[in-house]
Formats: structure tokens, sequence, C-alpha cells
């Protein structure tokens, strides 16, 4: 395995680059949109080359889409953030301890994915309602925890399986408080599970539509929910479409870019285990 | 002439009569005025987002300037406002005071008594603006979607119609009417029946390579394109624009099913024979693709919405900008012209049941209707679909380039009608178009399709289908 | 597994799972009441609805099974549950084995790796929505790209198009689904496998073991209880399709690709419906959860995936 030492190999480069364009050639094509100007957008035969114009960006400023990339990008790290801060303690729990009902506990929590949402959309609806919870960053951030604080638990409970229990028992040993050990011992090995997973919470919360939609409001409206906008009885704004499509793409893969140093493995795992 | 010239004095001495008391009535009645007792307050409207709305979202400040309430006008997608406006009324939540609601919603609303009638307001005088005019709104439209039983909902905001939609380029082609008249007798047009219609869409289904207009095509070209994705849109497409020029209808005067009648089953031929000259993937066909079809010269005519119009025939938003010409929705041949129909989806904004501030709201909608706010409107945004006969005569409906679309929009909308109040309008609409799209695709011949629609709908509503 | 840790112990310790018998309950505790009121009562609000009359929303008599009943005599009920079942069988297995390949191949060490691992997974950072669109744009009947310039130039379909052909309209959603979520399973997978201790590879590269007994030995069974999650989740969600579907076919022709999540909300927010709608996520909650069970029990004793 070259895992160990981390060599590249040419031919797997080779693979996953030509592998990457034939998945991102729709995508790139969308991205062509954003510039593309209207009358040769379908045009048949095809258009390849054409000038660029900038004209799709100043509907999607005039429509207030970077309110809708904000209040996203602030709604969604907060729940993520809530639901580590929630779920992480939970997930190791069942991963180290016996507990009596242990599996109908964990099966519980998974249980909370398993319903169309667009089922259950209209009594959280109605409740919300009753509550005045509609339309609040509160609201739609619990609702945000449905389906992310189950997932959230059930996949890092499979990386807390790969703790190394010994370096918890000698931390005890040295007098360790549990806390202390949380924080010090699991917390850092188990920091690339955290963030793998966290990641995806994120971008499940990104992408949510249905909640955001029915559960937000003029107030807290996301991306998502502002797209179908720019699909009128005159038809798609497929310009601006492209654009905030593409540039909807631009904070994930931020984070993604950020965080992913935490997610390739650092040298603390192997040093630590060798 | 000496009698021509006492007449027309005559004339002029009643509309200064008229002219007189109307001053002295609109002095009565000033929006300031009514609007006194509710200055301050907020009222949230709920409306769908086109190029339009967006126009009048500008415009709704000069009411709050005017009136001192405000306005909290949110715009939402088509399908978007449907779900949210009706979440909200049918559960008592009552954030919005008034919703945008479609013809076809009014069924379900009004049997689920959401919303408020406006009868008590209109006919407060402290309220009510006497000269509102609502005589100069388009007559049928507007007296089918606003009132119920003796009741009124609403006024008109919308008028969302069809149009036939054709290539002027083409249809004027000396070499392709030199064609046409040898094979079919008669002088290729934009057609006025469907049998011409259907004529024309057989005459320029192409395949690549073949001429059109003396040019080698470089992909297929098709005759016509309209909605044929399953539900209410590609069904009232049909039911509308086609059966109803047959004769035919899905219930009839009492709300009786009556698909299974002999016009149904010559107005599906005629419907299945005009899928045989449309795209292949008529049947995925929605909103998204019908103007994008037309707009890139993928086929000669259309039966569509005339917003997409607005959208595609402008410059720089098609290649064919400008080269499209425009008609009334086609009849059949031979028909009585009270058959007539072209299919239209006049909306209303309604107040909602549970709406604390009926008073005001109904100002705002009061306001949007007036004449000014209206020519307003249709100036900033260059024209659109109007609500007011007297917007016919708009300079901008006039000058412009679209002027044979605003006149295939008035044809339309002359006969057109709101949908019939069924409560189960969209259960009835999703399980016929799954039939009459089978017939378009050629699983069941018109006789099948007609009786399995028959069934269908005496499975959901055996004796009556309204309200 | 339980071998290889073995392997590191120096000396034994005190067993620390003999912690005072409330910490766990402790730790877990948040997120059970986080659920309970997130998730539950939506829940039980849900079930109670389903007893009930309520068309519009508005509960009204209690019923008993009447909704469940409709349902179940419904043949479309179950052709949406049978189209959902085509499409995960296709969907997950494709997805799973193509992510864990690529997992592999981006752990064996690839060039430019910090770059391509954020392109490869930009399929699943689309909004579903644009998905959708997207692939509009790509297969729509005649206007699309690949309509136009591969199926036209080439007369490979003639008379249909992709969505309006019941079984290439399914492929299609199909093929949407596996373009959308095989980068999910590759990055999880690859959290994964970067995650597994050195120690069990190192040992085995000294016993000269080849890359099949490597994979087979120590990659599989310590990636199982992350494939099990991974792909039991993927599961679940590919069952609730709902966006692409919405926007390509609107679960169409006919009801040919009318999924149960499709049908639900036609059911709620078309028909309003809420008490079949309610009766319906019962229904799928009750099949799931027969089946996760199942499947925890199996994979826990078999796996050793729990």
């Amino acid at each position: 395995m070259n895992a160990t030492t981390g060599r590249s190999n040419p031919l797997w480069t080779v693979l996953a680059v030509l592998y990457a364009f034939a998945i991102l050639f729709p995508v790139i094509w969308m991205a062509s949109m954003m510039f593309k100007p209207a009358d040769v957008m379908f045009a048949r035969p095809t258009v390849f080359l054409f000038t660029p114009t900038l004209e799709h960006f100043d509907y999607v400023i005039e429509l207030g889409f970077v309110w809708n990339l904000l209040t996203s990008f602030l709604l969604c790290t907060i729940s993520t953030a809530l639901v580590v801060l929630i779920g992480t303690p939970a997930a190791y729990a069942f991963a180290r301890f016996e507990m009596r009902g242990k599996d109908d506990l964990f099966l519980f929590i998974l249980a909370s994915r398993m319903g169309p949402p667009v089922c259950l959309v209209i009594p959280f609806y109605l409740i919300f309602a009753k509550i005045g919870l509609i339309d609040t960053f509160a609201g739609l951030t619990l609702a945000y925890m449905t389906f992310n604080l189950s997932f959230y638990v059930w996949v890092l409970r499979s990386f807390c399986r790969d703790l190394p229990v010994e370096l918890e028992e000698a931390a005890a040993l040295e007098g360790w408080s549990r806390p202390q050990i949380f924080r010090r011992v699991v917390f850092p090995l188990l920091r690339n599970g955290i963030v793998a997973t966290a990641v995806l919470c994120f971008i499940f919360a990104w992408n949510e539509f249905l909640f955001a939609f029915m559960l937000g409001g003029k107030t807290v409206q996301t991306l998502p929910v502002a797209i179908p906008k720019l699909i009128t009885s005159q038809g798609v704004r497929w310009g601006e479409m492209a654009v905030v499509g593409i540039v909807a793409l631009v904070p994930v893969l931020a984070v993604v870019i950020a965080l992913q140093r935490h997610i390739v493995r650092g040298l603390t795992l192997g040093a630590v285990k060798g | 002439m000496k009698i021509g010239n006492s007449a027309v004095i005559a004339l002029s001495m009643a509309a200064l009569l008229a002219g007189s008391s109307s001053a002295a009535l609109a002095a009565d009645f000033s929006y300031a005025e009514a609007a006194k007792p509710y200055a301050g307050k907020t009222i949230r409207v709920l409306d769908e987002v086109t190029p339009l709305q967006e126009v009048l979202a500008k415009i709704v400040p000069e009411f709050t300037k005017e009136t001192g309430i405000k306005v909290e006008y949110e715009l939402l997608n088509h399908g978007e406002v449907i779900n949210k406006g009706q979440a909200d009324m049918l559960s008592g939540r009552g954030y919005y005071d008034a919703v945008m609601l479609h013809g076809f919603q009014m069924g379900q609303m009004l049997e689920a008594k959401a919303l408020r009638p406006i009868d008590d307001l209109v006919k407060n005088p402290a309220l009510s603006n006497a000269k509102l005019e609502t005589a100069d709104f388009i007559e049928k439209p507007y007296k089918t979607v606003a009132f119920h039983e003796g009741q009124q909902y609403g006024f008109i905001n919308w008028n969302y119609n069809t149009v036939y939609w054709t290539r002027a380029d083409l249809m004027g082609d000396a070499s392709e009417k030199t064609a046409f008249k040898a094979k079919y007798g008669y002088d290729l047009a934009p057609a006025k029946t469907i049998e011409q219609m259907r004529d024309i869409a057989e005459f320029f289904t192409r395949k690549k390579g073949e001429a059109l207009a003396g040019q080698p095509l470089a992909s297929d070209f098709y005759g016509i394109t309209f909605e044929g994705i399953k539900g209410q849109g590609a069904l009232f497409n049909f039911v509308s624009n086609i059966l109803r020029n047959y004769g035919g209808d899905i219930i009839d005067a009492d709300g009786k099913p009556t698909f299974d009648s002999p016009a149904t089953v010559e107005a599906l031929k005629m419907y299945a024979d005009l899928w045989k000259f449309a795209p292949p993937g008529t049947a995925e066909y929605s909103l998204i693709d019908v103007p994008t079809v037309m707009g890139n010269g993928i086929a000669a005519q259309a039966i569509a919405f005339s917003d997409f119009v607005l959208g595609v025939d402008k410059p720089g938003a098609s290649p064919l900008a400008g080269k499209f010409t425009y008609g009334a929705i086609p009849v059949k041949a031979g028909m009585d012209s009270k058959f007539a129909s072209a299919d239209a989806e006049p909306s209303l904004t309604v107040i909602s049941a549970n709406s604390q501030n009926p008073e005001p709201t109904f100002l705002f909608l009061q306001w949007l209707v007036e004449k000014k706010q209206q020519e307003a409107l249709l100036d900033a945004g260059a024209g659109g679909v109007p609500v007011r006969e007297s917007s016919w005569a708009m300079p901008v409906m006039n000058d412009g380039n679209l002027k044979p679309l605003f006149g295939a929009m008035k044809a339309s909308l002359q006969v057109a009608q709101a949908k019939p109040r069924m409560p189960l309008y969209l259960e009835i609409a999703d399980a016929l178009s799954a039939v009459v799209q089978k017939v378009g695709l050629r699983q069941l011949t018109p006789e099948q399709g007609a009786k399995e629609g028959q069934k269908v709908l005496v499975g959901l509503c055996d004796a009556k289908c309204t309200l | 597994m339980a071998a290889v840790t073995d392997t590191a112990m120096s000396q034994p310790a005190p067993r620390i799972r003999k912690e005072r018998f409330w910490y766990p309950y402790l730790l877990i505790a948040p997120t059970m009441i986080t659920l309970v009121i997130v998730s539950l009562i939506p829940f039980l609000y849900a079930i109670y609805l389903s007893f009930h009359k309520a068309k519009y929303g508005r509960v009204g008599d209690f019923i008993w099974f009447d909704n469940y009943a409709g349902l179940l005599a419904d043949e479309r009920f179950w052709s949406a549950i049978s189209t959902a079942g085509i499409f995960v069988a296709i969907a997950v297995p494709v997805e799973f084995m193509l992510g864990l390949a690529g997992a592999m191949v981006l752990n064996h060490g690839v060039r430019g790796r910090s770059v391509l691992v954020p392109l490869l997974f930009i399929p699943t950072m689309m909004a579903p929505i644009v998905v959708g669109l997207l692939w509009k744009i790509m297969l729509a009947g005649s206007w699309g790209f690949i309509s136009y310039n591969v199926l036209e130039r080439f007369g490979i379909l003639g008379e249909t198009s992709i969505f309006a052909s019941p079984h290439l309209a399914l492929g299609a959603l199909i093929f949407v689904d596996i373009w959308q979520w095989t980068p999910f399973m590759m990055l999880a997978f690859f959290a994964g496998l970067q995650a597994l201790p050195l120690g069990p590879y190192r040992a085995a590269a000294v016993d000269g073991a080849n890359g099949a007994q490597i994979f087979f030995r120590l990659t599989l069974p310590m990636m199982s209880p992350l494939l099990a999650v991974i792909g039991l989740l993927r599961l679940i969600d590919a069952f609730k399709v709902f966006d692409t579907v919405f926007i390509l076919t609107g679960g169409g022709p006919g009801i040919a690709t009318e999924s149960p999540s499709v049908l639900a909300y036609k059911m709620t927010f078309e028909f309003w419906n809420i008490g079949e709608a309610s009766a319906l996520a019962v229904l799928v909650w009750i099949a799931f959860f027969v089946f996760c069970n199942a499947f925890y029990q199996i994979a826990k004793k078999r796996l050793n995936a729990f």
C-alpha cells in the first residue's frame, strides 16, 4: 500500500483527472452560460465561442442573492456547529460504552431520518405556525437537526470505533478527568472524522430546499429557496440561474478546501500509532 | 350634417356633465382619506414573480406614500406561491393578508372557506372608490374568476392567457407559399382554424438536410410545439384550446363528467395528430421547454402562454426576435363562434379569511387595479398582459413590434374564462392529463382515451365535480 | 480489529468501560432530547393526522385506518414504491462501488489531490434544483446539449426523447443520481481510509502481504462500519428521491418515474390530503424501520460493523 509512503502514481493521476473532467463537463458547460448572451444560449448549431457578457450578473445582484448567500452561510454554519457540539459526545458514547438498550436508542436516532420530508413538512409547519417559529433562524436550525443530527451521530460513530482505547486508558491512569480525556485525547484523534462528517452535514444543510422553503420566509430565505424565482412564467432566466448555481458552489468549495487538510491524514495519527 | 353636429354637441354636453359629476365623486373618495384609520398598519401580500410583478414591486411604495399603510410585498415563484399561500390560508396561520390565487385554485379554497368575500368592503362608501370603473375590466375573465355564487372575492390582477405563435419569416417565404398552395390548395398564412394549424404543422415538419425557406436544415425541424408534461398545464392546453373549440368539455353545465362525448374523440384525434408534428420530447415539455424551442428555431408554430413570448421576442433574447407573429387561438372550422375558446388563467389577489387587516388590504387591492396604476405598470414594463379594456389603446401596446402579440392576447381574452370551481381540480388534472398524454404518445386510441378519461372523472366526482 | 488493537497494547490497563453507569447517558442526552423535540413530536403528530380525515390540513373525524386502507389499495402507491425500489437497487450499489473505487484511488496517492478532491466533490455540493436544471440543459428533448449534439446527430433515439420515454426516463434519473451522489460516497470513504490506523498496514508490509490480501483482510474489515453506515444512509435518502424527478419528469410519462416523495408532494401540496400523506409517511417509515433493524442486526453479527 502506498498509503504508508504517500507516493503518487502517474497512472492513477491521469485516470482521476480524466474522470474529473468527464463528470465535471456539465458543470463547466453551465459555468460558460454565466457569460453567454441569451440569444446564443441554446442556439443550433451549438455556439461554443461567443463574446462574453456580464449582464446576467446584474439581475442576480439586483435581486439580492448576496443576501440569500449570507443567510444560507450563517444558517448552515450555525446548524452544523450545533450538530457537532451535540452529536460528538453521543457518537463517542455509542462507540465506547455499554448501555442498556443501546441498539434501540441508536436505531431511534436513525429513525428520525426515515420519513419522507415531504410528508413531515406540513406537520412541522402546523406546529411551527402555532408556536411562532416560522421564518426564524431558530426554527430552521431546529428543523435541520432532523436530518443532520442523525446522520452525524451515525457516521461519526464509525470513526470513533477506530480510536485506540489504550490512549484513553493511559490518560485515565495519569489521573485525567473525563472531560480532560475527551478534550485532549479523544477530540484530537477524532478530528478528521469530525471534520469530514461536519462537511457532509454542511452540504446537506446548504442544499436543503423543502424545510427552508416552508418554514423560512422573507426574513430567513436561503439560497435554494431563492433559485426558483429564476423560473418565471416568461421562461427560465438561464444565465442568471448559471450564475447562482456556480456562485453557490464557492462557499462550499471554500469550506472543503479550508478543511480538507484535516480530512487528509496528518502526521499525528501515524505518529501516535507508531 | 346638422343632426350630426347636434349629436356631437349633445354628446360633449353629456361628457361635461359626467366629467363634473365624476369630479364631485372623486373628491368624495381619496385613498389618503380612506386610509386614515389604518395609517401605520402593515399588510403582507404574496404574489407570483414575473418581470411584470417586479415592476409592480417598484410601484407599491407609492401606495405607502399615499396612504401611510405599509405593504410587505413578497414575490415567489409560481409553484411556491401556490404551496406557501395555500398552506398559510388553510392552516389558519394568517401571516399573509392577501395572496395571489390562480383561477384553478378557487375551487379548493372556496370549499375550504379560506377566502374572505369582499362584498361588504365594496359596499362601504368609506372604503370603496365609486370611480374604480370595474366595467372596464376585461369582462369574461373578471366575471368568471372573481365571483362565486353571488359573492365577490377580489378584482382581477393577472390575465395569463394563451396565444397562437408562429414564424412570420416562414409564413412569408415565397417558395414555401408556392409549395404549400400546391399541396393544400389554399394560401399559407398564420392559422385561423385548428385544421389549418394541423396542415401547417404537417407541412413544416422536416428532417435534417431538407430545405426550409430555401436553406438546408442543420437539424430536425418540427411543425408545432406545446406543453405535454403531465399536469394541469398540458391538460388545459388540450381542453380549453382544442376540446372546447370542438364543442366538448370535461364537465357539463351541472358539473357532471362528459368526457366520453363524440366531440372528445374528434378533439383527441386532432390532438394526437398534432403530437406527430411536435418534437419527440413533447411528453417532457413544460414551460421551461416551449419558449426555448420556439426561441431557438426548432418549431414553426406554438400554442403557448403569451408571457413566454414576452421573454423571448425581444432583442438579445432570441436569434429570431422580431421574426415572430401571433394570432388568436385557432378555432375549429365551421363551428359556431360561441364555442370559440382559449386557455387562460385569470388570477386575483384574495383576502385571506384569517387576515386581521381586511380594510387596509382591500384599499391596497383596489388601488392596484386602478387605471392609473395599471397604466403605469404596463408603461414601465414596456407592455404586458392587461386586465383593463382601456389598456389596449395605450401607446405602449400599439407602437412596438409586439403589436400583433397584444392583438392576439385581446382576441384570446375575449373568449377566455377562469377554470371551473372544482375542489378536486388538481386530482382531476393529474389523472386526466395522464390519459390525454397517453393519447398523444399513442399508447391509447382517441376512443379509448375518451372512455378512460370519463372513467377517471367519474371515479373522482360522480355526480358533480364543481362546487 | 480486536486483534489489531491488542497487539498494540503493552500492558493490561483498567477497562475504561467500567465508568459510572450514568456517564454515557449524559453524553447522549442532548442528542436524544433534541431528536425527541424535532423529530419524534412532529412524527407523532403525523401519526395522529394519519388516523384522521385531514383534508386541507384541518383535522377532521377520526377514521381509524381508512387513510392506510386507501393507500394500500391504490396501485399508484405500489407503483411509486416499486419505482423507488428499482431506483435504489441500481443507483446505490453503483454509487457504492464507484465511490469506494474512487476513494481507493485517491488514497493511493494522486498528484494534485488537494485540488482534485474539492473538484470531484462538486456534483454533491450543487443544490438539487440546480442539478435538475443542469441535466435538463444536457438532456432535454431536441434542445438539450447532449440530445442535440449526440442523440440527434447520430440518430440514436428518433421518435422519442429521454425524459418522454418511460424506461429511458427512469434510467436517466438513476444516472443523474449516480452523478450527484458518487462523490459523496467517495469523500466519505476517502475520509474513512485516511482515518484508518497505520500500524496494521506496517505489520502486513513486514509480513509481505500482497495488495488483494491487504484489501480483503485489512482495509475492508476495518472500513466495514463506515461502509455499512454510509451505504444505509444513502439507501434511505435515495428512496426518498424528489427534486430531480420533480424538475426533469414531474413523475411522468404517466406515472413511470413517480417516486413516493413525488406522490406525497402531490398529496400534500396539490390535493391537500394531509391525512393520506401522513399515512404514506408512516408506511414508508415502518418499512424502513423494519429494514434498518434487520440490516443492523445482521451487520452487527456478520460484519462486526456496529
